[in-house]
């Protein structure tokens, strides 16, 4: 664990059994998910990846308690997402990072305590804007920012409140290929220990940020492939033994169905 | 609808415009009086256009006496102006709290709305006594819609994403509202301060056409009644005067809390009626009931005298079923019929002159930019502060009353249009040109579709603003239709009568809400679906 990460919370093992989403908002349901079963090892970051519309945002958002799943269990160590909300112990980075435009860097960031109902801690604050590398930048608002800082900003966010779980859905989005790399780079120390779950459409990034790599089938998602990566962090994209996991994914991505991934650079 | 969508939809209203040197503004407005001078001496003999001279002379005449009368109307407006807006900030509260009755009160409320201001306002008057509870009341009614709509597309307009990070630590409606839409409404909340302000000038002065002591709606009436061409002149342009810095100002606060102006006239639709006729007929019976019972239990609830405040049933009884209801109905339809001769026509027309010189203006580049803020500016003048001054001009026939009603549609309808005008996308109109399509075709493929939206919800916004203007001009001036039966009524205390008249204009204007407002769905529903989901 990084010396000076934030205090990790305990993991926790997520548990997803025969898991279907329906969506039946017009009468003509749509099926997003599943029947998924899967596991997420506690203390470990796991990758999802498959192509556009397969159900991945559908998937992260029944294991924030956003969404009800149609069938099937969802179960976080012994609680439900629900308990788990409840307690404030999940946090979740969203696409567009989420970032209320009429609060600075640090007021967005403490917000994460003020949901979550832990007291303001403006040292805590300060240290985790810094370990995102947004040091300096405090009084901001959010569009004096670019695309990055924003979504290291929500990700400080997240961090915040010491979640048990983290879910990241495709954070790094809108981010050009440079700073992607660094952020690839540098962000995975502040969360380890804790469970994590990414969403992303980059295959190079899953194999940068996890331990495991789940590809998903074209919708309704179910699992493909797994491919674990036990490489030693922090990881260097032009390692050998990371290409060769890169390649995995993208062989697995293709087998997976038409291949509208965006990535594999 | 999210948010981003919204933010494009709500462009910058008005262009910034680079008024030349100031020397030529100095010369163009010189220009302008001398224009207005020489046609008031042209005309001097026909007791319709006061000039220049003639109003500056009688506002220094009659200076302590006008500057009274404005301070009461302004004291009334604003105190009508906090109440109103603050009954729009609780009920966008309680429909946010509450999604359930968002139709039901959304309904009522505009139901209120269509209440004819110059009947409520003689009832209220008698439920006063002397005072300035009816202008205080009557501004409050004017100005609560309009906030109130503005608040639920506002308090809505919020990325999915910012709702799902306070769900997201388990926490709810109330979290939400406290730390995300709240905030997040504060453009739409200015916006619709910024209509609201002129309006309720507007208010407060119809209450005090209805029998106020003090205000410029008093003096409005006397110089109307003594054919006082200098008075009624310069009354009408304070009035509108004052709208105007009330519209700026809030103008200005606007521009401080939202760096890209929300246009408020583009706000879409209420939600839409249930699936299903059968259901949408069983909400429809639904609302009449929660209104009827509203109506008699409020009135039993404030204990008020069943002398003047007729309760449901004795509307019943007076029009169906009571020993003279064939004649009383007899000479309400009539009045009726004649009222709605007058509206369609001016509604109609101003709809149309308003599209119209929006396109032509698109048509015509550089036009609009002068134009633009011209309508915006006259739009913000209530116009039926300058009802007399239209009455004085164009007789009391039926060629004034459709001219009011056209003249008040007409302007937010251009204002509207050419704001939707401007939707049309960049790129699709760029791809017009690239294939070297004329202005017109481009006008009636590309920019005419993106501008349907603005033009509903201009349409569907003038019903109420139509009934208004129509009602006013006849209780002020023209001595008939609908209008002047309700000054009638009022002034020999024929309740059952002014009741009735109520009823059925308020049942009317919001028949004719719901009407337009199918119409503009069905047209958003393969124009602008953006604008619908939710
Ligand atoms: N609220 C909803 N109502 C109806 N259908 C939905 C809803 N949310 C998602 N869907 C449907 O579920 C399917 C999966 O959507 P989801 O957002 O989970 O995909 P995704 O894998 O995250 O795609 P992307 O990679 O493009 O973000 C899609 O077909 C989508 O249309
Ligand atoms: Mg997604």
């Amino acid at each position: 664990m990084a010396p000076d990460g934030p205090p990790s919370a305990t993991g926790r093992a997520v548990s997803c059994t025969d898991l279907v989403k329906v969506f039946d908002a017009s009468g003509d349901p749509v099926q997003a998910v599943g029947p998924l079963d899967a596991t997420f090892a506690a203390g470990h970051t796991t990758a999802l990846v498959g192509p556009s519309g397969c159900g991945k945002s559908s998937l992260l958002r029944m294991i924030a308690g956003l969404e009800r799943p149609s069938a099937g269990t969802i179960r976080i160590g012994a609680e439900t997402p629900r308990d788990l909300t409840r307690r404030a112990a999940l946090a979740m980075a969203f696409q567009d990072a989420a970032l209320l435009p009429w609060r600075s860097v640090r007021s967005n960031v403490a917000l994460g305590l003020s949901l979550a109902r832990q007291p303001p801690d403006a040292a805590r604050i300060e240290r985790l804007i810094g370990l995102v590398g947004l040091a300096g930048f405090n009084d901001r608002r959010p569009a004096e920012l670019s695309g990055g800082m924003r979504q290291r900003a929500a990700i400080a966010r997240c961090l915040v409140s010491a979640p048990e779980l983290l879910l990241l859905d495709e954070p790094f989005g809108a981010v050009d290929e440079l700073t992607r790399r660094r952020l690839n780079r540098d962000l995975p120390a502040l969360w380890q220990g804790t469970t994590a779950i990414l969403v992303t459409h980059s295959v190079v990034e899953a194999a940068m940020l996890a331990d495991r790599v789940l590809v998903l089938s074209p919708r309704p998602a179910t699992i493909m492939a797994e491919i674990d990566i036990p490489l030693p962090r922090p990881r260097d994209e032009d390692d050998a033994a990371l290409r060769d996991r890169i390649a995995a994914i993208a062989a697995a991505l293709r087998d997976s169905g038409p291949d509208r991934v965006l990535a594999a650079q | 609808m999210t948010a981003p969508a919204t933010r494009r939809v709500a462009r910058p209203a008005v262009p910034v415009v680079r008024v030349g040197p100031l020397a030529w503004r100095v010369l163009g407005v010189v220009g302008l009086l001398l224009a207005w001078e020489a046609l008031a001496r042209l005309n001097a003999g026909s007791y319709v256009l006061a000039g220049p001279v003639a109003v500056a002379i009688h506002g220094v005449e009659h200076a302590g006496l006008l500057g009274r009368a404005l301070r009461a109307t302004l004291v009334n407006a604003a105190w009508g102006f906090l109440w109103g807006n603050l009954a729009a900030i609780g009920l966008a509260a309680v429909i946010l709290l509450v999604p359930r009755l968002e139709r039901l009160l959304v309904a009522l409320a505009l139901l209120v709305f269509c209440l004819p201001l110059v009947a409520t306002g003689p009832i209220l008057r008698v439920a006063y006594g002397p005072g300035d509870g009816p202008q205080i009341v009557l501004a409050a009614l004017a100005v609560y819609y309009t906030t109130l709509l503005a608040l639920l597309v506002g308090l809505r307009a919020v990325p999915r994403s910012w709702l799902d990070l306070v769900e997201s630590y388990g926490r709810g409606a109330g979290a939400q509202l406290l730390h995300v839409r709240a905030m997040a409404a504060l453009p739409y909340l200015a916006a619709g301060l910024q209509i609201a302000a002129p309006a309720a000038i507007l208010g407060a002065m119809v209450g005090e056409f209805t029998g106020a002591e003090r205000g410029l709606g008093v003096l409005t009436i006397r110089a109307t009644r003594a054919l006082d061409v200098d008075a009624t002149w310069t009354i009408a342009l304070l009035a509108a005067g004052m709208a105007m810095a009330a519209y700026w100002a809030f103008g200005a606060l606007l521009r401080r809390v939202a760096s890209d102006p929300p246009a408020l006239l583009l706000a879409p639709p209420g939600p839409a009626l249930r699936r299903g006729r059968r259901r949408g007929a069983a909400g429809a019976a639904v609302m009449i009931l929660v209104a009827l019972a509203l109506w008699q239990g409020g009135m039993d609830a404030l204990g008020l005298n069943s002398y003047f405040a007729k309760r449901p049933g004795d509307v019943l009884t007076f029009l169906v079923t009571g020993p003279e209801a064939a004649s009383h109905r007899a000479t309400l339809l009539a009045a009726y019929a004649e009222t709605l001769a007058y509206t369609l026509p001016g509604y109609l027309a101003g709809l149309a002159l308003g599209a119209g010189l929006a396109c032509a203006i698109t048509l015509a580049p550089g036009l609009a930019a002068v134009a633009m803020p011209v309508a915006v500016a006259l739009r913000s003048v209530p116009i039926v502060t300058t009802a007399p001054l239209l009455v004085l001009a164009l007789g009391r026939g039926s060629v004034g009353t459709i001219t009011i009603v056209a003249v008040m549609i007409f302007f937010p309808t251009l204002v509207a249009c050419l704001q939707g005008l401007r939707q049309a996308p960049g790129d699709v109109i760029d791809i017009f040109a690239s294939y070297a399509t004329g202005r017109w075709r481009t006008l009636v493929l590309a920019r005419v579709p993106a501008m349907l939206p603005a033009f509903f919800a201009a349409a569907r916004m003038g019903v109420p603003a139509a009934i208004l203007a129509v009602t006013t001009a006849e209780w002020l001036a023209t001595g008939r239709g609908i209008g002047s039966l309700m000054a009638l009524t009022a002034s020999t205390s024929d309740y059952n009568m002014l009741w009735s008249a109520i009823t059925l204009v308020a049942l009317t204007a919001a028949l004719a809400h719901t009407l337009v407002a199918r119409i503009e769905r069905a047209v958003l529903r393969v124009y602008g679906p953006e604008q619908l989901a939710r």
